[in-house]
């Protein structure tokens, strides 16, 4: 695996406020992978699409459903990363993903996961190249601030849950 | 090998956004500078898109003579027989985007060599309206952006712009006073930020303009009651949106216009000035590019072409040769024809086709909505490349001569033609019947060239898709006056009954929109069209 020899312990989040659902982010990953996209979003309601990047979670269920542990956990820099030299195309990662995160449709033959753009010292291409600000890679600190992960807060009413 | 970042001005719209690019060896990459102004490495879908476009396989790399590759010899030794056998009165010369400020400086010195007063914009984007400036309307700044405390977006300028939607979104939520009034015909994601959202009839966004403006200002006398019946907006509305943008309150007006969704975009664009004058507020006018105006307007151009006193064409600049497909038939009638691209055309074409380098290849300058812009070189040419002085110096020396970017109007000649602008279109019928529809233009960012999305799914109001027998991912045909073509259906109620909606960015798309003339401009404009639609099996 490529390392820049910074530790990753960061996540992508996205301030719902601020997202126009004009896909840069997409777009970014698209331009970076010859036209892969490891950053899917969904539509939410008529207008709205939201920016769907991977978790890179704490236990990951693509890395357990993988046959072939092509997909793997590096705890120390916090990132689930795949070996796309190993992987077979059997969707077995697609269909674990609790998040539906990772594409089904297969490009190449191969599932696509993101890797935080770990090539780049600024981080990920989606969050740098957000035009908006809508998506950042924040660190524990900024996430605990912005308390991610335990409240929907919002200014405008579509999205006001709390 | 990691090589140096290079750095210029994204060409892809006027917001004046900083790229860089990086060649590593084997591939053009992004690089995304965070610490330059105005977008500190924020790109939209567009920007994102330079280094496809770099190194995208459809670059074209040689001439093309009916669509058969030729050598840059015998096309410039064409060119020149073609010169020889035609009269200069015969000749047209036509500048379209991809061709820079000094680009159209070279155009302008190349028709005068030629001895020829047919010279035409051939960009006819409806932003492209923009250029006409209203004296006395305040053109904004960034800072205006984080100051307004009242913004009126009119067309889809989260799409257009969407860098420029940070600093308006920021100044939506910076107090509770802050409010945003939206008009546009489709609703898009932006209508969703507005505190009032207006949507009227098809290509009618210039006309609630025109009441809201003469809410504030009543001596413009606008027939507030026939512009609501004309767009389908009612009157409180129009008021509402007049009480918060009243003058004395910080704020802005933000312009965007898109083909097909735009049906006058002369008067799209003063409307929106007239409504920042009599308002107190600065304008921006958002678009892809600005291009100046020739010795005559395109509707001319067509005149001419229709009556056979064009026997050779130049067209340069554009991403695809003559830009427009719609046009091809009409074009195809002038019996000798040169055009510039970067793309190798999707269809053979009758004439020569010679390769240019891209905006991103050139070095330049211009002007972004924000103020002057330099262009740098992000990588060398494509191999085959001919720079467009290259190209005109084949004819001997050729002088730049500058033009203005920008027309000035004066507030007293608009509004002497305001009774006959606004009687004219509210006379106009504003619905259509049977299976015909009014097709509407999308222009989001992500539609780029067709590099990180195909287009190819219509929009339709659930009513319609009923009424068609449809439902979502079912395909339909749709058929204009110029072209024929089929879609992915998708269901939302995001444009009116009796409205559907497609992206513009692709080419084969924009073959469905007629190119009609402006009888008040002279120049070309690209409505919205009345099409049929029915249903097909996959």
């Amino acid at each position: 695996m490529a390392s820049v020899g910074v530790k990753i312990k960061k996540r992508l989040v996205v301030r719902l406020d601020y997202c126009i659902g004009c896909r840069a982010c997409e777009a970014a990953c698209r331009s970076r992978f010859k036209g892969e996209a490891r950053i899917r979003y969904a539509p939410v309601g008529e207008t709205v699409l939201v920016p769907l990047p991977c978790r890179h979670c704490a236990e990951p269920l693509c890395a357990a459903a993988c046959p072939f542990e092509v997909i793997k956990k590096d705890e120390e820099r916090g990132i689930v990363y795949q070996s796309s030299v190993h992987c077979v195309g059997c969707k077995s990662c697609i269909l674990a993903c609790p998040f539906g995160v990772l594409d089904k449709d297969l490009l190449r033959r191969i599932a696509q996961k993101c890797n935080l753009c770990e090539d780049r010292e600024g981080g990920p291409r989606c969050a740098a190249s957000c035009p908006t600000g809508a998506l950042q890679f924040v660190d524990e600190e900024e996430m605990k601030e912005l308390m991610v992960g335990k409240r929907v807060l919002s200014r405008l009413p579509f999205w006001r849950r709390v | 090998m990691m090589s140096e970042v290079k750095r210029s001005t994204c060409v892809m719209c006027r917001n004046g956004c900083q790229l860089g690019i990086v060649f590593d060896g084997y591939q053009y990459r992004m690089e995304y500078l965070a610490a330059v102004a105005p977008n500190n490495g924020r790109t939209c879908p567009r920007g994102n898109s330079a280094n496809v476009v770099i190194d995208h396989p459809k670059r074209l790399g040689y001439p093309l003579l009916d669509g058969k590759e030729i050598t840059w010899e015998k096309a410039f030794a064409l060119m020149k027989n073609w010169h020889e056998a035609v009269k200069p009165e015969e000749i047209a010369v036509v500048y379209s985007r991809g061709a820079g400020a000094a680009d159209i400086g070279l155009v302008r010195g190349f028709a005068a060599a030629l001895g020829t007063d047919n010279l035409v914009c051939g960009y006819l984007e409806p932003d492209n309206a923009f250029r006409y400036r209203l004296a006395g309307v305040k053109p904004a700044t960034l800072d205006d952006l984080a100051a307004s405390r009242a913004t009126l977006l009119v067309g889809d300028v989260f799409s257009t712009s969407p860098v420029a939607a940070k600093g308006i979104i920021e100044a939506r939520y910076a107090d509770k006073q802050s409010r945003m009034v939206v008009i546009d015909s489709i609703k898009t994601r932006q209508a969703g930020f507005a505190h009032i959202f207006i949507q009227p009839k098809p290509g009618t966004e210039f006309l609630v303009l025109a009441g809201i403006a003469g809410l504030i200002d009543p001596k413009l006398k606008v027939d507030i009651d026939g512009v609501a019946t004309r767009t389908g907006v009612p009157r409180r509305q129009m008021e509402e949106a007049a009480k918060i943008l009243k003058p004395g309150v910080n704020g802005l007006v933000a312009g965007a216009a898109s083909l097909g969704r735009v049906s006058e975009p002369y008067w799209h664009s003063i409307f929106a000035q007239i409504l920042a004058l009599k308002a107190e507020k600065p304008f921006v006018g958002f678009g892809e590019a600005l291009v100046p105006d020739g010795k005559m307007g395109f509707g001319k151009l067509q005149e001419l072409v229709a009556a056979g006193r064009i026997k050779l064409l130049f067209w340069f600049g554009g991403l695809h040769p003559y830009s427009y497909p719609e046009l091809f038939p009409e074009l195809n009638r002038v019996e000798f024809r040169v055009a510039t691209s970067i793309f190798r055309p999707a269809k053979p074409l009758p004439g020569l086709v010679l390769p240019v380098p891209s905006e991103f290849e050139k070095t330049g300058r211009g002007e972004s909505v924000w103020g002057e812009v330099k262009f740098e070189p992000l990588a060398k040419p494509v191999s085959g490349t001919r720079t467009l002085a290259d190209i005109v110096s084949q004819f001997g020396a050729v002088k730049e001569m500058a033009g203005e970017s920008y027309q000035r109007v004066k507030l007293e000649e608009v509004t002497a033609q305001l009774p006959q602008a606004l009687s004219k279109h509210l006379g106009t019928a504003a619905t259509t019947e049977g299976n015909l529809y009014w097709l509407l233009g999308r222009k989001e960012a992500i539609g780029v060239g067709g590099f990180f999305e195909p287009e190819d799914e219509i929009i339709l109001h659930p009513a319609d898709a009923q009424k068609l027998a449809v439902r979502e991912d079912d395909f339909v045909k749709v058929k204009s006056k110029t072209g024929e073509r089929q879609f992915c259906v998708k269901v939302l109620p995001v444009v009116s009954p009796g409205t559907a909606t497609v992206g513009v960015n692709a080419h084969q798309n924009r073959a469905l929109f007629p190119v009609e003339v402006d009888a008040g401009t002279g120049e070309a404009k690209i409505p919205p069209a009345k099409v049929e639609i029915w249903r097909v099996s996959a």
